[in-house]
């Protein structure tokens, strides 16, 4: 499966947020978006998930542009966690990762026992099961983060784009949920799409980082061509020693303090 | 839920049987079940007037007001999962302000010989109001700010306040009528028909039905408007549809009865505490309990109390109190 960006742009009234993107993402590889604050990751990921259209250009999907698709079938090709992870009612954390089955349950119909099946394991690998009968806006931060993950593996799709999915949790929860990303990837030949601020996790857990910068797209390829002390200074404007690091097995980043 | 509805036909029942002439209810059920199986004969040895009483005055006013507090109810329930707030009421957007409003109009015009004016005007003015506020908060170009909740809110707040003033000043022109206009406000459930249950029913059915239809993308839309579009809901169309769904539901109510308060905000919210934030639960629920509660109010006022007070001033002053309980125990819980 293969997701082409052809031209795009996107502007707010007359801020232009997306410049003349042209990418192609194929399944069965881990993507990073890094950039700075404001420099249209977010928009990015909108545009693809179809929740934005774009100005000009298209988008498809195996060769199918995604804004022909209903919600119902992006929904069933493409999950999304956002950045925004607040839920207005009470919700338990099993009701809210029953939702990501929504795409495949007809109306004033039960969950099958499939659904049933798929959400205790999402939240068994996430490890929320524990807190199943919890009320969402009663857990920090890293845990509702969880229960919005497990939602969208369960949505089941061939296509995930994470925002910053790992932003509230630990470090020990961060590596979980980037292993069973990746082992979807490599596994179940899936499409990962994240967008990251941590420059090193980026780089030792995807197969390509693409860089933006005011729109624009500044490198994309593999993180030993992405990542060199000149992309970084050019587009996050600080200085930083970049080497390959053996342990993890992949460019890492260290900033000297002034 | 069969609790909640063995709990609204017993107090059907006792409502009946209460009033300025009491009837046992034992005669009530044999004249009900009577009319209902078409055995005519079970009702020739019971009283003419308890017939003349059931049929005429409070059967009509009973089931009326119940449905209002159903419809209210539900609307109330729609208005809160729309505009993600748990303190929205039917009356969030401004569709009380145009149906009354629209009924000042009609009163002061003296179109109230004509029986249906004064409703159908108010129906009218509800309906505009809401279509205006709908037009400011909509915006074609930008899709995520567009029918915001808080685009909705304002748009509603700013359509109301200038109503409001309308309606003061409709009130200062009005000279003798002013007391009409002011009894119409406060609502009422006196002297309805037939005419008036079987428009509420209409409405309710359908709304009901709608709202059902669409309770599981209600409840998705409480992620946020990016999480429930990548889930598969169409956001703009479903807030449209219950939109227009909880609007039509406090516009029918506010032309039958007057404009009551608390009850879409009191009954949705307390029934929250009970069945949790699912809507396909909420709302059904909601809708025995809203006429429940509104059945209850009215028949305090009507048979209990040595005055009839206006119902709408009746759910305000208990419900307050009540919903100012709830909120504190609920807050620190």
């Amino acid at each position: 499966m293969k997701l082409n960006l052809h031209d795009i742009s996107f502007a707010y009234h007359l801020d232009i947020i997306i410049k003349d993107i042209n990418c192609s993402f194929v399944s069965g590889n881990f993507y990073s978006i890094i950039g700075p604050n404001g420099s249209g990751k977010t928009t990015l990921l909108d545009l693809i998930s179809g929740f934005l259209a774009p100005c000009t250009g298209k988008i498809d999907i195996d060769q199918k542009p995604v804004l022909s698709l209903s919600t119902k079938e992006i929904a069933k090709k493409i999950a999304l966690v956002s950045q925004d992870y607040t839920i207005n009612f009470p919700f338990t954390v099993k009701e809210v990762v029953m939702m990501g089955r929504h795409p495949y349950i007809p109306r004033f119909s039960q969950p099958s026992g499939n659904d049933m099946e798929k959400v205790n394991k999402m939240m068994e690998v996430t490890g929320i099961r524990h807190l199943q009968d919890r009320k969402i806006n009663e857990l920090s931060g890293g845990e509702r983060q969880r229960c919005v993950f497990a939602r969208a593996l369960c949505q089941d799709t061939q296509v995930l784009l994470l925002d910053e999915a790992f932003s509230n949790m630990d470090i020990n929860h961060t590596l979980q949920m980037l292993s069973i990303v990746k082992q979807s990837v490599k596994e179940k030949n899936k499409l990962v799409i994240s967008v990251f601020h941590d420059l090193n996790l980026a780089s030792s857990w995807s197969d390509a980082l693409l860089m933006l910068k005011e729109g624009e797209i500044k490198a994309f390829g593999n993180s030993q061509d992405v990542l060199t002390q000149q992309t970084i200074k050019d587009v996050f404007n600080v200085t930083s020693i970049v080497e390959f690091n053996k342990y993890v097995q992949a460019k890492q980043v260290y900033y000297p303090s002034i | 839920m069969i609790l909640f509805s063995l709990f609204l036909v017993l107090m059907i029942l006792i409502s009946l049987s209460m009033g300025y002439i009491s009837i046992p209810i034992m005669d009530i059920i044999t004249i009900l079940y009577g009319k209902i199986s078409g055995n005519l004969q079970i009702i020739e040895n019971t009283r003419e007037v308890y017939l003349a009483v059931i049929f005429d005055v409070r059967l009509p006013r009973i089931l009326t007001c119940a449905g209002v507090g159903a419809a209210l109810a539900v609307s109330g329930g729609l208005f809160q999962g729309i505009l993600l707030n748990p303190l929205a009421d039917p009356y969030t957007l401004g569709v009380s302000a145009g149906a009354a409003f629209g009924a000042c109009i009609a009163i002061l015009l003296n179109l109230s010989a004509a029986f249906v004016s004064v409703p159908a005007f108010a129906f009218t003015g509800a309906c505009t109001t809401l279509f205006v506020v709908i037009f400011l908060s909509y915006s074609s170009k930008n899709p995520m700010s567009g029918l915001s909740s808080n685009n909705l809110i304002l748009s509603g707040i700013i359509v109301a306040a200038i109503l409001s003033a309308g309606i003061s000043f409709l009130k200062f022109i009005a000279n003798e009528q002013v007391s009409v206009i002011i009894f119409w406000l406060m609502g009422s459930f006196a002297s309805k028909t037939w005419l008036d249950f079987i428009a509420v029913m209409i409405f309710l059915i359908i709304g009901f039905f709608i709202s059902m239809f669409y309770a599981r993308d209600l409840n998705l839309i409480s992620l946020g408007a990016k999480s429930a579009t990548s889930l598969g809901v169409n956001l703009k169309r479903v807030t449209i549809i219950l939109l227009v769904t909880g609007s039509m539901l406090a516009a029918i109510c506010v032309s039958v009865s007057g404009i009551i308060g608390f009850v879409g905000l009191l009954v949705p919210h307390t029934v929250r505490f009970i069945t949790g934030p699912d809507n396909r639960k909420l709302i059904p629920l909601s809708m025995l309990a809203g006429a429940f509660l509104l059945l209850f109010a009215d028949t305090i006022t009507r048979a209990v109390l040595p005055h009839e007070i206006p119902i709408g001033v009746l759910t305000a002053l208990t419900g307050g109190p009540v919903f100012c309980w709830i909120f504190k125990k609920s807050k620190f819980k």
